[in-house]
């Protein structure tokens, strides 16, 4: 008892008298197993950036969130996006586009330390809802390797995005019949820093193919494939000979046009407040 | 249950098959938007209609954009083959349909065609069109004897009510 009394004293005494961190932390933790019964942990510093305004900020809204063109009822869209924030508050989904670099970490209960970490580059991004998925694509061991995740399932534990860039292409598949150096991507990559504000890079690198045949035909226009070097492969008669399946009339047909922006905006604004609840 | 015609149409496939493949749709769709726009009333058959309906409705939201937006000419001279008929939408369809949101186009069923295929025709036409209305408003006859009874009753009444007052 006595003895307590007279810690508690040094406690104070030692603190009044500004020592090094090793031995103020061994005091304070010594001190506050004898002190208290519940440990009180230090307050965090709170961190206001007033550099960068709210509207300055990028606003992303991901994709999935916007629903497709259907004979649905929208209480079952609402009811999902609900379901999508509440996964986001769980888990932080950073927002990335086809073409930035991503690690992601899934729960696998064959792996050792029970999580297997996966980098690559994202090629495609479908589904809407809670099924949205992601395919990253990497070159390991000389081996291409294309993994389909789900962004809301609950293995996931951790998705980074090590380089934030866009491309020229919303698909890219074409990697696959691309030359192996455009698809590997380090497994140990650095992150590569990038601001919440200002425009997103965009890489215009154009691709160089593998001999053909190819998986599809990327030369005809429906793909509208931006992104590779056609004059390195395809002599200009075969650029015109696929031109044959154009179809001009479809820019101009309006039952196919699906006009988001206004609903884009509208969803937004409901994302950016309810992640802010 | 949706007992309209696009609930025929499977499989949430909005588009009808037309002629002998899309360009060929599009391309009737076409000439019957034209003939619409250049004679404001016109009679096809109902599947066509129904097509042309929709185009004819953004076509006109198109053209509310104005003469001098871009995207709205491209549309104008792709889907009028009579060029003339270009300044027509945009001075005279326009400015007729600024007040209205949607519903620029009323559709009617027709007797069936008089030929072997006896097709069902309906009659499209837009809003605000010159020509007598499609549903005439019949007025009842007044020199029935019923009708000029109840003429006398309602000017008693109207008499009674003003010496009363």
């Amino acid at each position: 008892m006595a003895a307590k009394g007279l810690d508690k004293c040094f406690f104070s005494l030692r603190l009044l008298r500004n020592l090094q961190l090793r031995n103020e932390r061994l005091v304070s933790t010594s001190a506050c197993r004898l002190v208290d019964d519940k440990f009180i942990p230090p307050s965090k510093p709170v961190i206001i950036d007033k550099t960068q305004s709210v509207a300055s900020l990028r606003r992303f809204l991901s994709p999935e969130f916007v629903p497709p063109r259907q004979r649905t009822n929208p209480l079952k869209f609402s009811i999902e996006r609900k379901d999508m924030i509440r996964r986001r508050k769980v888990l932080n989904i950073p927002e990335f586009y086809i073409g930035s670099i991503l690690a992601v970490s899934m729960a696998d209960p064959h792996a050792s330390g029970k999580a297997n970490r996966f980098v690559g580059i994202c090629i495609q991004r479908g589904g809407k809802g809670l099924g949205a998925t992601f395919v990253l694509r990497n070159i390991i061991n000389n081996q291409g390797v294309e993994i389909c995740y789900e962004l809301y399932s609950p293995r996931i534990q951790s998705v980074e995005v090590l380089k934030l860039e866009k491309r020229l292409d919303d698909n890219l598949m074409y990697l696959r019949d691309a030359l192996p150096e455009y698809s590997t991507v380090d497994p140990d990559m650095k992150p590569v820093p990038f601001s919440p504000t200002g425009e997103v890079p965009v890489n215009n690198i154009k691709v160089r193919m593998r001999p053909k045949p190819w998986s599809k035909r990327w030369e005809r226009p429906k793909f509208n494939v931006q992104g590779i070097r056609f004059d390195l492969c395809l002599t200009p008669e075969k650029m015109e000979h696929a031109q044959k399946w154009a179809e001009p009339w479809r820019e101009y047909d309006m039952l196919k046009e699906y006009d988001t922006s206004k609903l884009e905006e509208h969803l937004l604004d409901e994302f950016q407040q309810e992640m802010s609840k | 249950m949706r007992l309209t015609l696009r609930a025929l149409i499977s499989h949430g496939r909005v588009a009808r098959k037309m002629g002998l493949g899309p360009e060929s749709r599009i391309n009737m769709l076409r000439n019957i938007l034209t003939g619409l726009v250049r004679h404001e009333r016109i009679e096809t058959t109902t599947a066509r209609a129904d097509e042309v309906r929709f185009y004819a409705e953004k076509l006109v939201d198109y053209a509310k954009r104005g003469d001098t937006d871009e995207k709205a000419m491209k549309m104008a001279s792709f889907w009028l083959t009579e060029k003339d008929l270009v300044p027509k939408l945009f001075n005279v369809l326009a400015p007729r349909f600024e007040t209205h949101s949607k519903g620029y186009t009323r559709m009617a069923r027709l007797p069936n065609r008089e030929n072997l295929d006896r097709a069902k025709m309906a009659v499209l036409e837009y809003k605000g069109n010159p020509f007598p209305p499609l549903y005439p408003v019949k007025k009842d006859n007044e020199l029935t004897l019923i009708n000029q009874l109840l003429r006398g009753y309602r000017e008693d009444r109207a008499q009674q009510l003003a010496t009363k007052a």
